[in-house]
């Protein structure tokens, strides 16, 4: 298996069992290789938008949709917690995990909890709302903001 | 990208801000986002939309316009 297919597996399925992004020193010891070589793959997988780094090339901030920092985006799904980096991420875990989740936020606005209830089908009837003031041409001009 | 109780919790967040509102998305519209860009993100053959496809898997969900649309000149 490719590296660089084989790090983001990496990154992924222990962000998946452990609620946030992997250390890289860890991820390195796992995978047996120098820290210098995880770096380049993690560069790699930041250059195809898989990942989002600190100025360290190391520190994962955003493994989309899970968040490697907290957020007012919390998730949980069979009694671990992740956060998100979005709205749209809250809903994208579930969808990523292919299991039923609850998604705790809030009213950007008003600062009204939202618990929400997401089944493998999509998330429970509501009639609260997602908006973004950042046209889908600038979305990853500044990736954090957005 | 936020979620918000209404659309006049929007308009009083867009206003504060003095920032256009955009438009309004669903939790069904946003689900199906979030499944098409992120539901194989764990396997060996992942992959998210390319930035060609993004304005038609918009456009299916009834999320018109160039405001979806990553190639788009208007909004730059």
């Amino acid at each position: 298996m490719d590296f660089v297919l084989q790090v983001k597996l990496a990154v992924y399925r222990t962000t998946a069992r452990q609620g946030g992004p992997p250390e890289a020193e860890a991820l390195a010891r796992e995978l047996g290789v120098p820290i210098a070589k995880l770096a380049e793959a993690y560069a790699d997988l930041a250059k195809h938008r898989l990942l989002v780094l600190e100025g360290d090339g190391l520190t994962i901030r955003m493994a989309p949709p899970f968040s490697g920092v907290p957020t007012q985006h919390r998730v949980r799904v069979e009694g671990i917690d992740y956060f998100a980096n979005c709205a749209w991420d809250a809903l994208a875990i579930p969808a990523a995990l292919h299991r039923p989740g609850e998604v705790h936020s809030r009213c950007e606005q008003s600062l009204e909890p939202l618990q929400l209830a997401v089944g493998l089908d999509g998330p429970e009837p509501t009639n609260w709302l997602f908006h973004t003031p950042v046209p889908a041409a600038r979305w990853w001009q500044d990736i954090v903001y957005t | 990208m936020l979620f918000f109780r209404s659309e006049e919790q929007i308009d009083a967040w867009c206003a504060a801000r003095n920032v256009p509102r955009r438009p309004l998305v669903r939790m069904d519209q946003l689900w199906h986002l979030a499944v098409t860009w992120y539901a194989t993100r764990l396997e060996p053959e992942s992959r998210r939309p390319a930035p060609s496809e993004m304005r038609g898997i918009f456009e299916r969900l009834g999320l018109y316009g160039d405001f979806w649309d990553p190639s788009s000149d208007t909004f730059r």
